[in-house]
């Protein structure tokens, strides 16, 4: 069994932290990006227009029966076939927002659904039309009630960027991938890798319990 | 004690109807409340008493029937005896003249009292938020929380949070307020201070209905009360005469069961 090398670990470091960085950043766009996707999609799938809701429903039962990575290729192989050719990062940033777009706005409406009808009510009888009671009153609370969900969602997205390398964005799995295929040090390469998710993801974790405690602890006054 | 004239009608219902379901909840209820009056609704639960307090500020909606706020037919238009259901801007606009204060207060728990208060003059009215403010803080002293404006709901008594829930649906400048059971969600003890609240409004000539087991309030504060049951009005009259000497059985019994506890 070969050991771990640390000449090579600390050769490699850099080209591996660079593709670290393009999968921080493809997972930041991805967030950026299907944060609001992902609240118009739950909206549209309450609203009052049919057709609207329908065509929500569709999407998100078609993303939700497809893996990603199927969902990758197609955006990057067979997209060019009806004309519209992307380059890798479009295509992942495209494919992983559609993806996870559909399972966040099930999150957002499960957040919308969960604020009590007293809440509707009392903005009704205030004289507050359907869409001001739905931002000054109901999405404040609700996106309170889901950022624990969206965290742990987040993370995951973070680690699901590794299937990129199949529409060759050069993140991190698929830079050690090409160095690996030179050198043939794959325990040293993978461990460093692995460690580099894991030294990014711990944290991020425990940022997510930190806001789920504060998110459970309340509305009060902050005392200084 | 104020210069309305006592006779202008502010809610009118004709006719109402409403079913949930199989459920005939409201049979015809026909009601006219002037300027300036108080009346109590009382009866047993299930009676129609907060469906038909939510039915004259269309949160719930009638299946049939007329009814005017402020001499207006609300929520519809009527056209040579057709009526179309109004758009839901103008059943906003309608909702915004009648302040409604809820069982179970309903107050926004990310917003502050003051934030409670003036969320609606602002962002409804349009009212710039520094005279919301002003108003805000009058209202909050009228129902003795002044020092509370920055205290979000769950940082405050039931009591309290009833309190600011009036001082919210005040700060509309409502043309009446609905009340649905104000005090029924509160401990015994934190009764009497909302009470105390709605007597002031009482007294400064405040249109109200006000739905409530508070027989004791019924008697004192109201000009006529209405007793109701199974979706109809049984009996309405003067407090003196429905508790004194109520002239329908199933008033007498209602009543005999309420007040021997």
């Amino acid at each position: 069994m070969e050991i771990f090398n640390v000449e090579i670990a600390l050769r490699n470091f850099g080209p591996l932290l660079a593709g670290l960085m393009l999968t921080i950043e493809l997972t930041f766009v991805v967030i950026a990006i299907s944060l609001v996707f992902a609240l118009l999609v739950a909206l549209g799938g309450m609203s009052r227009f049919a057709p609207l809701r329908w065509l929500v429903k569709v999407y998100v039962e078609a993303i939700r029966g497809t893996p990603l990575l199927l969902q990758l290729i197609y955006v990057y192989y067979v997209l060019p076939e009806i004309g519209i050719r992307l380059n890798s990062f479009t295509a992942g940033v495209l494919a992983l927002t559609l993806n996870y777009s559909a399972y966040l706005s099930e999150v957002y409406r499960g957040g919308i659904q969960a604020i009590a009808r007293g809440q509707h009510d009392a903005a009704a009888a205030l004289g507050m039309p359907r869409m001001l009671a739905m931002r000054r009153i109901i999405l404040p609370q609700a996106i309170r009630v889901v950022i624990p969900a969206l965290g742990n969602y987040f993370i995951s997205l973070f680690k699901d960027t590794a299937l990129c390398s199949v529409v060759s964005i050069q993140e991190v799995v698929f830079t050690a991938q090409i160095l690996a295929a030179r050198n043939f040090q794959y325990f040293t390469l993978y461990t460093v890798v692995g460690i580099m998710y894991l030294a990014v993801s711990f944290p991020a974790a425990r940022l997510v319990a930190y806001l789920e405690r504060l998110t459970k602890a309340g509305y009060r006054r902050r005392r200084s | 004690m104020n210069d309305r004239r006592p006779t202008r009608p502010m809610i009118e219902v004709e006719g109402l109807h409403k079913h949930f379901g199989d459920n005939h909840v409201l049979r015809g209820i026909d009601l006219a409340i002037a300027a300036g009056e108080v009346v109590c609704v009382i009866g047993p639960s299930g009676s129609g008493k907060s469906t038909l307090l939510r039915c004259i500020n269309h949160l719930e909606v009638a299946e049939q029937g007329r009814i005017r706020i402020d001499g207006e037919l609300a929520y519809a238009t009527e056209k040579r005896g057709v009526f179309r259901p109004h758009s839901n801007r103008a059943i906003a606009a309608v909702r915004a003249q009648l302040g409604m204060v809820f069982q179970h207060f309903n107050l926004f728990p990310h917003l502050t009292a003051m934030g409670n208060i003036i969320e609606a003059p602002v962002h409804v009215l349009g009212k710039p938020k520094d005279l919301a403010r002003k108003r805000a803080r009058e209202l909050l002293t009228q129902v003795g929380l002044a020092d509370k404006e920055d205290a979000y709901p769950e940082e405050l008594s039931g009591g309290q949070q009833q309190r600011v829930a009036i001082a919210r649906a005040l700060a509309m400048d409502p043309k009446a307020m609905l009340m649905d059971e104000v005090t029924s969600a509160l401990d015994p003890e934190l009764v009497a201070e909302v009470l105390a609240t709605m007597r002031d409004l009482a007294a400064q000539g405040m249109t109200m209905l006000v739905v409530t087991h508070e027989m004791n309030f019924a008697r004192q504060v109201s000009s006529r009360v209405i007793f109701m049951d199974q979706g109809m009005i049984v009996e309405e009259d003067s407090p003196e005469h429905i508790f004194g000497a109520p002239r329908e059985r199933r008033t007498r019994d209602f009543l005999r069961t309420v007040l021997e506890r």
